[in-house]
């Protein structure tokens, strides 16, 4: 059984492993024949090349951390705040209700809208993109949390109620696990948001990180310089999708849907 | 346990003499430079034009006024403003035209010094009309009924553009204006996205590199060495710290004397703060950096603003600049 598994994890990695090799000979090839020119898309190679340059400066890694720091810390916020207010209104139905059409109101508003007001708050800090970041991805956690309260089965509440859980223990024994896999949606979601709105708010407004080094690259007319660092942004997205996914099944390792001994749940 | 004592007196001999040194220094120092120096934060765009107070820095002009300088590179004049406004900057960097239009919807700015001037030698000049190496327009009176690009649409570029038409007898009015950012230009050029493109260094050699061709050089057109950018602040900052103003003032003009004399040295400058490739820094052609506030041009770039319908209100030019 777990044999087979492995197989089929390396199969499907391999297979995974030669689609992109093909994609990057396409990368290679399409300005090589001169389908586009390669003075606005450059070969991958010249990419690569441009990438190795990047390592050697202490810009890149600065950079690279401030972009990747800038995602923990709006995350953590995002998921603490999101979890801490989704538990709390989910507990009490009247104030689940009441606060519905603020939240509903408050989620659609894309947070790229709220660039004006922060740069006039904050300039071109990094405060700025931390309050983005929040911004777009509280609201992941928040609906995810709110929907695992929602979820909870009534006779497992009212079970506990019977054996006198009090508030706490209901939320721990009862709601929590309902929840958890839940919130590790809403983490995942939140995630590849919170690192969508780092490179944007650094793209834009020029807050120091990743974002900000693209944008310098295109305003220097260094075309393969700006699509290495693109490139890099795209490994940090594949990366935080990786390390989320990891998490997930960590700490869900009880639950049916990433447990291997049920029906396997393909997650796309 | 005996090395570790070793090893804390040997750290405190050297602390001992660190002390000393530091003492030994604050005793020689001169008086200026005792005092504690002023904070103070610019706003800027990573283009070519802002060489010199890169240079003005490195060179210790704004610490020798007793200037502690921030560069905050922001991503154009949009950003800039409203941090100047709320006092997150005491200085910004902005084309002439955008203070004018400011101006005139009653943000009180001041201009401090002169930013970057046109060289007013067509032929030798930072910024131009370009079309692709097959177009059949050949001036700028051939811009009529034309799709132009420019990075901001009423602002400097469609008004100098337009300026530029007049001049070679052309009628502005059917000029169509698209807006592209300048590193967009040298592909929608190639590509005949659009008939013309006003293009700045160093988009203009790598325009040019690429076959383009300049029919215009559309701020010599508009009016002689035209004064195209300035560093600002607020009427409000002006007032509240006139002192750190004129010592700022000082500095910058320093900065912009010692760019305009030593050319190379602010080519090189390009290096450190934007990713222009080596092989275009060695080759585009750099602004005029005088001192010298060009009232004149800044009087004709406010006639234009009122007359392609950028302001309402005329300009009040005697509170803007200095």
């Amino acid at each position: 059984m777990r044999g087979a598994m492995f197989v089929q994890a390396y199969g499907d990695a391999a297979r995974g492993l030669i689609g992109l090799a093909v994609f990057a000979a396409v990368l290679e090839l399409l300005p090589r024949i001169g389908v586009v020119s390669h003075v606005y898309f450059p070969p991958i190679s010249a990419i690569v090349v441009a990438l190795v340059h990047e390592a050697g400066r202490a810009a890149f890694w600065v950079s690279l951390f401030l972009t990747l720091r800038s995602w923990a810390v709006g995350l953590a916020i995002a998921v603490i705040a999101g979890t801490g207010v989704g538990l709390f209104i989910g507990s009490f139905e009247t104030l689940r209700r009441l606060t519905a059409s603020t939240i509903e109101l408050l989620r659609p508003i894309p947070s790229v809208a709220l660039i004006p007001l922060v740069v006039l708050l904050y300039g071109s800090t990094i405060r700025s993109t931390l309050v983005l970041v929040v911004y777009a991805s509280v609201w992941q956690v928040l609906i995810q949390v709110l929907y695992g309260v929602q979820d909870v089965d009534p006779v497992a509440r009212q079970t506990a109620v019977s054996f006198r859980f009090g508030r706490w223990g209901q939320l721990r024994h009862v709601v929590w696990p309902t929840t958890l896999p839940y919130l590790m949606t809403g983490i995942r979601l939140a995630a590849a948001v919170a690192l969508i709105l780092t490179i944007t708010s650094e793209l834009i407004i020029g807050a120091p990180g990743l974002g900000k080094q693209i944008a310098l690259a295109q305003s220097g007319g260094a075309v393969a310089t700006m699509y290495a660092y693109v490139l890099v942004t795209g490994l940090i997205g594949v990366a935080v999708n990786l390390v989320a996914r990891v998490l997930e099944r960590r700490v869900m390792h009880w639950h049916p849907s990433v447990r291997p001994s049920m029906h396997r749940a393909r997650t796309p | 346990m005996k090395s570790s004592l070793a090893m804390k007196s040997a750290l405190t001999m050297k602390s001992a003499l660190g002390l000393i040194a530091l003492a030994l220094a604050a005793a020689f120092a001169t008086g200026s430079s005792a005092r504690a120096a002023d904070k103070v934060t610019v706003g800027v765009i990573p283009i070519v034009d802002v060489a010199p107070i890169y240079l003005g820095k490195e060179k210790g002009f704004f610490e020798k006024q007793g200037i502690d300088l921030t560069l905050q590179l922001a991503q154009g004049g949009a950003a800039i403003v409203p941090s100047v406004v709320s006092g997150q900057y005491q200085f910004g960097f902005s084309n002439m035209t955008s203070l004018i239009v400011a101006q005139s919807r009653g943000l009180d700015f001041k201009v401090v010094a002169a930013g970057d001037s046109s060289t007013g030698k067509a032929g030798k000049d930072f910024s131009a009309i370009v079309v692709p190496k097959d177009s059949t327009i050949s001036g700028a009176g051939d811009l009529a009924g034309k799709t132009v690009a420019v990075n901001n649409l009423k602002n400097i570029g469609d008004t100098t553009v337009k300026a530029a038409m007049r001049k070679a007898g052309g009628d502005p009015s059917g000029v169509k204006f698209v807006e592209l950012a300048f590193p967009d230009m040298p592909a929608a050029v190639a590509n005949g996205r659009v008939d013309a493109a006003w293009v700045v260094e160093p988009f203009l050699t790598i325009t040019r590199d690429q076959g383009a061709k300049v029919v215009s050089w559309n701020l010599v057109d508009t009016a002689d060495r035209l004064m195209t950018a300035a560093y600002f602040t607020t009427a409000r900052y002006a007032k509240s710290h006139p002192d750190i103003v004129k010592r700022f003032t000082a500095a910058m003009n320093q900065s912009l004397d010692y760019a305009q004399n030593h050319r190379e040295e602010a080519r090189r400058e390009l290096l450190s703060y934007t990713r222009i490739p080596k092989d275009v820094v060695d080759r585009i052609t750099l602004p005029d950096w005088t001192t010298k506030i060009n009232r004149k041009s800044t009087q004709t770039l406010a006639d234009l603003a009122v007359k392609d319908g950028l302001v309402k209100k005329r300009p009040d030019l005697g509170s803007l600049l200095p």
